[in-house]
């Protein structure tokens, strides 16, 4: 959880090199906040609801939490170098879309279907990122654009209605456990800590918080800016592929809107665990603190019998809530 | 003269944001005589007087979406505050026919609301828009499904007028007919009307300069003296009153408000036309002229397709190339490079 002290941007200097320095209460409470919070909700869920704290209940929450997630660490990579992904739900659903085209009955096929949806998106995020950096379209638009374009791409190869399955394998993926664990959240932990070795232990990981937080001085220093930031968008699409495999094997169904949501989801659980929208702060860990929440948030909701319609209310109120947090915070 | 012009140092082929209009209307002569020489129903009179009333909806919701972006802002809140509109209105009414103006004089207060509820939070809690007003719409849809989660009420044919009636020159002077396949629609001419109201608010009164001098550098415009709080609360307030419209065109048109509207994606559609006719993202350039035109522009195309029997799907492949072609050409006059 530490590792993200070093990079903590341009301002903090050479104070911040070498060991790391003492910091001051309120500090602290931007960096850990999120997860105090993740700790007390559980806490608190755990007091309200009995059934909250069951083995089977919390098996459930990080099932599903756990393609949440995986779109999450990408959308947090992309928002940290001052980007958005609007695409990625639909990025999800045509992954979905062209796993069943296969129509695959053996679970041999499953690597050649995800080879085959991971070139695929990562080709659309290649697209985004190339609007982005080459012609200076603002992330809004260009990952809107494609998500346009995806739709359409992805009713031209249903014809509007999906047919076609999957190899039993899928439901493995969304809904099996290794030694007890959801597939999903072994899949999540992997590439977090991959991804969390990236941004926190590579140089490509610096060079992202530096373009993130100064495009002209990464500039300066020699960073090729527009390569970071396409790579960027390159993974984020790439996870929300795997996000949208894993969701399809849980849900057990495919239909064309797979995912639909997702983009905001993903971007609310990345603004509450403290990546900025300006850039070149936060962590992946804060970003899946927030994922949790925002599920765990859900759950709390069903099982005290609310209608779920309270689910939008309360994510609307705690996405504009915890941005102003954050923003008043660093207004100080 | 030419349109495009090459930046010198990066080689690459741009278009100031000023002179998108002049693109737009050339597309929109290349697609008429298109239209002409690929099928014999586009180019009838009968199909231009349908298209003025079709595109009126369009028109309505990006000329909401206009304003916001103007002084670098965004309204993604107008999805759910259409479809809460629409149930709110047909809801409330209740095929009750007294009920009409009072109903929709409120829904439109409502719409208002909505909007300066977005711009008081964006502006105090110094929140980016994008995230306040997808806040907002998220809330907004909860609330509405509190409210109702099936298409609830109705509302008498009387209040079909707004959206189907047609005004027609006939023996008898002119007559409004909800049921005329002639005439010039009304909701076309209203929002001809809106259009040209909105422009001179624009260019001739100081609250409309100043919502550009907001877009183009709100410390600059804090500095002389401008309320930028006050500038936001007119350019959100109008787009939840044009959303809440919308909605009102919707109930009026389909009979009935249904919570379906809040995930038809309306909020984008809206953004379309407003990108395509110049009007920068990064704030202050642009206007709704240049908005009109791309609610042509994007009314005909897809007239046109669907003549050509292409189905919705290609249409949006149709719709997401031309905003990537355009937000990639188009750049912020004021940049310099």
């Amino acid at each position: 959880m530490t590792q993200d002290t070093e990079m903590a941007g341009a301002k903090g200097g050479a104070k911040r090199l070498g060991a790391a320095p003492m910091r001051s209460i309120s500090d602290q409470l931007n960096r850990y906040g999120i997860f105090v919070f993740a700790l007390l909700l559980i806490v608190f869920g755990g007091l309200t609801t009995p059934v909250f704290l069951t083995s089977k209940n919390l098996q459930n929450i990080f099932t599903e939490a756990a393609p949440l997630g995986i779109v999450v660490i990408g959308q947090c990579l992309v928002i940290m170098v001052r980007g958005l992904d609007l695409s990625v739900a639909s990025v999800m659903a045509t992954a979905a879309v062209i796993a069943t085209e296969f129509n695959a009955t053996s679970d041999a096929m499953i690597p050649v279907i995800f080879a085959a949806c991971i070139l695929c998106s990562a080709l659309v995020g290649l697209v985004n990122g190339v609007l982005v950096t080459k012609r200076q379209v603002s992330p809004f638009l260009a990952t809107l654009a494609t998500m346009i374009v995806l739709q359409g791409v992805r009713f031209v190869i249903t014809k509007g209605a999906p047919s076609g399955s999957l190899p039993d394998g899928f439901r493995f993926l969304g809904t099996g456990d290794i030694v007890g664990i959801p597939t999903g959240i072994v899949a999540l932990l992997i590439l977090a800590a991959g991804f969390g070795y990236l941004l926190h232990g590579s140089t490509f990981g610096r060079r992202v918080y530096l373009v993130g937080s100064n495009p002209s001085a990464s500039k300066l220093v020699g960073i090729n800016s527009d390569r970071v930031t396409i790579a960027c968008y390159v993974l984020c699409s790439v996870c929300a592929c795997l996000g949208g495999l894993f969701l399809v094997g849980y849900v057990g169904s495919i239909d064309n809107f797979v995912g639909r949501g997702y983009e905001l989801l993903s971007i609310v659980a990345a603004v509450m665990g403290g990546v900025a929208l300006t850039g070149g702060r936060g962590s992946i860990l804060g970003g899946l603190a927030g994922a949790l929440i925002l599920t765990v948030i859900f759950n709390l909701v069903l099982l005290n019998g609310l209608p779920s319609e309270f689910q939008y209310i309360i994510q609307g109120v705690i996405i504009i809530a915890a941005t102003a947090f954050y923003m008043l915070r660093s207004a100080r | 003269m030419s349109l495009l012009s090459m930046d010198r140092q990066t080689g690459r082929w741009r278009l100031s944001g000023n002179k998108a209009p002049l693109v737009v209307v050339l597309l929109i002569f290349g697609l008429v005589i298109a239209g002409f020489l690929l099928s014999d129903r586009f180019g009838t009179l009968r199909n231009f007087s349908n298209l003025f009333g079709q595109a009126a909806f369009l028109a309505i919701i990006a000329i909401g979406q206009t304003l916001p972006i103007l002084s670098r802002g965004i309204d993604l809140s107008i999805g759910s505050t259409i479809a809460f509109a629409a149930v709110l209105t047909s809801g409330l009414i209740d095929n009750d026919p007294d009920l009409m103006l009072p109903v929709t004089a409120l829904v439109l207060v409502l719409g208002v609301a909505v909007g300066l509820v977005n711009a008081t939070a964006s502006h105090f809690l110094k929140v980016h828009p994008l995230i306040v007003t997808l806040g907002m719409a998220a809330v907004l849809r909860g609330l509405m499904l509190v409210y109702s989660d099936t298409p609830v009420g109705g509302t008498p044919e009387a209040y079909a007028t707004f959206a189907m009636g047609r005004i027609d020159s006939g023996d008898e002077g002119l007559t409004i007919d909800i049921w005329s396949g002639s005439g010039l629609s009304l909701a076309g001419l209203f929002c001809l009307l809106l259009y040209g109201l909105v422009y001179l608010f624009l260019r001739r009164t100081r609250s409309g300069r100043n919502i550009y001098a907001v877009g183009g550098d709100p410390d600059a415009a804090r500095l002389s003296g401008i309320s930028v709080y006050r500038t936001l609360l007119v350019t959100y307030g109008f787009s939840g009153l044009c959303a809440a419209l919308a909605g009102i065109y919707l109930v009026s048109q389909q009979g009935v408000g249904s919570p379906e509207l809040a995930v038809k994606g309306y909020e984008l559609d809206s953004i379309t036309p407003v990108v395509v006719g110049g009007t920068m993202l990064s704030g202050g350039v642009g206007g709704v002229g240049g908005t009109l035109l791309g609610v042509v522009l994007m009314a005909m195309l897809g007239n046109l397709l669907n003549f050509l029997d292409i189905s919705t799907f290609y249409q949006w492949i149709v719709q997401g190339v031309i905003v990537i072609i355009a937000v990639s050409i188009y750049v912020d006059p004021r940049r310099r490079e």
